[in-house]
């Protein structure tokens, strides 16, 4: 095959100490033929994702590996910006889809997902589970999951406020970033642990916290990356599993999040299987192993959340030091879908009044 | 039987025939407007009901519409005001140490990932920035906050008064050299010399120019979320965005595409009414421009002034995103081919440099069917309808299009670049536009009446008056290209990331160091593009046996 030859020359070249340039060039050529040629002989598994798990760090790559070796096929990752588009794409391109299986959609988009009738029941022994709620939907499989939390740095801020209405009455010259729930997942993360904790009272209770808001950031990163490492505000929405990074890979203690003792709203990260696939036995299948030590493994320090299963003493050591929440606080996402755009326009309302 | 001289029979030279003119450059419109067209109406289309009533009758967008034009029609008012007095002062000083650093940093400014600038900006600009610290020490009555309207203004402004100051500077180096000597003999100084020079140079080009600004401004989206303050602060395409990914309201989303379209297609058919083709570039015949008598003594050293404060004020920001990315990308092994960041180099060139071309191509073509009064507001439609429509709504029409020939990655990756060059037409447009319309009227005719038509006429007679701008044009294709994010995460990308998914997905996964190493290399690799574009197209040294640089009619006819 013309690939693999290509494929040879290039290895040959860099022992052969060719011209940096003529290699480039030939990498070049490499990389077209590669996403050209298309023909294996293993079924093909296609993964919907989005790019924090496909990445090379992220837990994809691992996990691609551990599926291979056990199912004799390929397993591809597309990699779509977010768990929307995941669910935009399925839309789109209806039963005609090239996707396998979904992967990355969570307790805010699962219901879209559901309603789109794309998704087929995955049939899978569910008892494995750790999750802080019961977990029993037909559709939708968990891989993760993380608390929503304030991630403060203790450096600007040594006394965090220790509950939503101590940071909703704190002096306005404590500054928060958070997120918008129109177009992020922490962001409307925020609004249902608002909406959870303080019932109608929300819209004014998001008056008063308004006056803290340093900015609403389209997404999280932009608000982490620009701003809270720029040390423009002490406290930013984030996951109650942030610091684990922090320790486990930065090795520092300065980023902690804040227990609020009203308890922390849960994101829930889900798989499914798409209805119109060919390979289902296949696909169920990888639901099943995302369910085991070798799937769950890569996601703490990979994916920086909790695994869907108990780990035992493979959970890293900086998972026990984190917070632990009082309580969690969780809609039914059926009731998310249901009034998403009236709690929505509600704290729009406020926000802009 | 072909006559093996037919070349030399000009009214069969290659590509003469009006068809070989017209017929591509308005295939590829069309093609355009009927993308655009299924994009909004596959929106529609799979929408239950439509009802364009609720648009004035909710609070809430009429504030979204307001703040997205006045929020717009702030940032166009104080970038060209700081523009004007800048492109004066580097036209008045033609020579000075980093002028041609400047120039590129200008250029480049527009192509610069959002993220890693608006990160620059807070660094120096923000609540802990070291100027505000600096300022706040110094005079401490003075109370600057950076969110809300000022940030957006003072982002917008960063990215594009340079775009207007480069723009304008070659405007006003485009001058006829009997214009500028004339001026000089006369002793024209001050407010006369802007009367009779400069502002007659602006002119033309001010209104297209003023327009792609605007039309930026108003399509500006995590630039007015991040520095804005609060959801007050919101464009159009934010609620756009909404509307399409978070409540799949297609009907609704479509609608507020035709707002978008009509304020912002309004402007442009504004634009085009007044007339005249925006002269952008044109080239310049003298290496030694005739001296202004505005350039010396005081005024001399207030343009100084004026050009070291604008320097800085484009410096500052990248000094901090350099001061943040130069630890990580230091410690990186940066030519061994396994890194991300070397892939992801290798990807992204592999999309955004055929992406350029092919922009450049394109634009070629329409700019070429425009000359045909009759498909000129096709063309010209065209040309601007890419950066109305948002992207989204565009990447979801196309995909309706394109879906049932989707499946191999290589066919993805081509969608990319096709996506990108399209994206990048109303850039290369307004740079190629202008020095094709300056072959003036009786150059035309005495061409005309020579036969030097077709191929020999782009050949002889525009290629050398297009040779720079399209460098320029070209970088900014691929330049655009490779910083893009938002079509590539729409179509997915397959296999290895391109840098700005690597820098997305490096920030989605904490390394915050890492991204900011390849945030800066990214904008590294622009700088040695646009330098490289600049570099190869330069006037050449004295070559006594050369070909002469600028060929006319007159030239060719002895030859």
């Amino acid at each position: 095959m013309t690939y693999s030859l290509l494929q040879r020359i290039v290895q040959n070249s860099q022992t052969a100490l060719l011209p940096a340039k003529t290699r480039t060039v030939l990498g070049l050529f490499i990389l077209i033929f590669t996403s050209l040629s298309s023909a294996t002989e293993n079924p093909e598994l296609t993964v919907y994702t989005h790019p924090s798990f496909a990445a090379e760090w992220g837990p994809g790559p691992a996990v691609k590996t551990a599926f291979e070796q056990r199912c004799d096929c390929q397993l591809n990752y597309v990699v779509l910006d977010s768990g929307g588009d995941i669910l935009q794409r399925l839309r789109l391109e209806g039963a005609s889809s090239s996707a396998d299986l979904v992967l990355g959609l969570d307790t805010g988009t699962m219901e879209l997902a559901r309603s789109t009738g794309l998704l087929a029941p995955h049939n899978v022994n569910l008892d494995a589970l750790d999750l802080p709620i019961l977990w029993q939907d037909p559709l939708f499989v968990p891989y993760d999951w993380g608390h929503f939390a304030f991630v403060y740095d203790t450096e600007q801020l040594p006394n965090p406020p220790k509950s939503l209405a101590e940071l909703i009455a704190a002096p306005d010259d404590l500054k928060i970033i958070i997120q918008d729930p129109r177009t992020s997942t922490p962001g409307l993360g925020l609004l249902l642990w608002m909406r959870h904790v303080y019932g109608d009272d929300a819209g004014a209770k998001w008056e008063q916290l308004q006056k803290k808001i340093l900015t609403t950031t389209k997404s999280w990163s932009d608000g982490y990356f620009s701003l809270f490492m720029n040390g423009e505000a002490p406290m930013i929405l984030s996951y109650s599993t942030s610091p684990a990074y922090h320790m486990a890979i930065d090795k520092t203690e300065r980023y902690q999040a804040a227990a609020f003792s009203e308890g922390h709203y849960l994101q829930v990260e889900v798989a499914a299987v798409v209805a119109s696939s060919p390979h289902q036995a296949l696909a169920r299948e990888f639901l099943g192993f995302m369910l085991s030590v070798d799937f769950q493994r890569h996601i703490p320090l990979k994916n920086v959340m909790y695994p869907a299963i108990d780990l035992g003493a493979e959970l890293p050591d900086v998972f026990n030091r984190l917070i632990q929440p009082s309580r969690t606080l969780f809609f039914d996402p059926a009731e998310v879908a249901q009034h998403r755009r009236e709690w929505v326009d509600e704290w729009l309302e406020a926000m802009t009044r | 039987m072909q006559n093996p001289l037919s070349f030399c029979n000009a009214h069969r030279a290659p590509l003469s025939h009006p068809g070989w003119q017209l017929a591509p450059g308005l295939l590829i419109a069309l093609a355009i407007i009927t993308l655009t067209a299924t994009g909004v109406g596959a929106l529609m289309w799979q929408a239950p009901a439509l009802n364009p009533a609720e648009l004035w009758h909710s609070r809430y967008l009429r504030n979204v519409v307001s703040f997205t034009v006045w929020q717009a029609l702030l940032s166009v008012l104080i970038s060209t005001l700081l523009a004007i007095p800048v492109a004066r002062a580097l036209a008045r000083q033609p020579r000075f140490p980093g002028r041609g650093l400047l120039l590129r940093l200008m250029e480049l400014s527009l192509v610069m990932p959002t993220i890693v600038v608006v990160s620059g900006l807070v660094n120096v600009y923000g609540r802990q920035g070291w100027l505000t610290g600096v300022v706040s020490d110094v005079i401490p009555a003075l109370t600057w906050n950076l969110y809300g309207l000022n940030g957006i203004v003072l982002a917008h402004v960063f990215f594009n008064a340079p775009l207007i100051a480069r723009i304008l500077l070659q405007a006003l180096e485009a001058i006829p050299q009997s214009q500028k000597r004339l001026a000089s003999q006369m002793g024209l100084r001050g407010f006369m010399l802007w009367r009779v020079l400069d502002w007659p140079a602006m002119k033309p080009v001010l209104p297209g120019l003023l327009a792609l600004v605007f039309t930026l401004c108003f399509t500006s989206f995590a630039i007015v979320m991040t520095l804005g303050g609060g959801p007050g602060a919101t464009t159009l395409e934010v609620a756009i965005y909404q509307a399409l990914r978070f409540e799949f309201d297609f009907g609704h989303a479509a609608l507020l595409a035709l707002v978008q379209l009509s304020i912002c297609g309004g402007l442009w058919w504004l634009v085009m009414r007044l007339g005249e083709p925006t002269k952008v570039l044109s080239e310049r015949r003298f290496s030694q421009p005739p001296p202004r008598r505005d350039n010396r003594g005081r005024a001399r050293f207030c343009d100084a002034a004026l050009i070291l404060v604008f320097a800085v004020f484009l410096l500052l920001p990248l000094l901090a995103i350099v001061a943040r990315g130069y630890p990580g990308l230091a410690t990186l092994p940066m030519l061994d081919p396994q890194t991300p960041l070397f892939q992801a180099t290798v990807k992204s060139l592999a999309i955004a440099v055929p992406a350029g071309l092919l922009a450049v191509v394109a634009t070629m073509a329409i700019v070429a069917a425009g000359q045909f009064p009759k498909a000129k507001m096709v063309t010209h439609s065209a040309g601007y309808l890419p950066l109305i429509v948002p992207p989204l709504v565009l990447g979801t029409g196309l995909f309706l299009l394109f879906r049932p020939s989707l499946g191999a990655a290589g066919q993805g990756m081509l969608l990319v670049a096709l996506i990108n060059a399209m994206m990048a037409l109303p850039f290369i447009l307004q740079l190629v536009r202008g020095p094709l319309a300056s072959l003036d009227q009786p150059s035309r005719q005495q061409a005309d009446q020579l036969g030097i038509l077709g191929w020999y006429r782009w050949r002889w007679l525009h290629w050398p008056r297009l040779k720079r701008p399209l460098a320029l044009a070209l970088a900014y294709g691929v330049g655009l290209s490779l910083g893009d994010f938002g079509v590539i995460a729409l179509f997915g990308s397959p296999g290895a990331p391109t840098l700005p998914v690597l820098l997305y997905q490096q920030l989605g996964s904490y390394q915050l160091v890492a991204a900011a190493a390849t945030g800066l290399w990214l904008i590294l690799l622009l700088l040695m593009i646009f330098s490289l574009a600049h570099v190869l197209t330069r006037a050449a040294r004295f070559r006594p046996f050369a070909r002469p640089k600028n060929v006319s009619v007159m030239d060719i006819r002895h030859a």
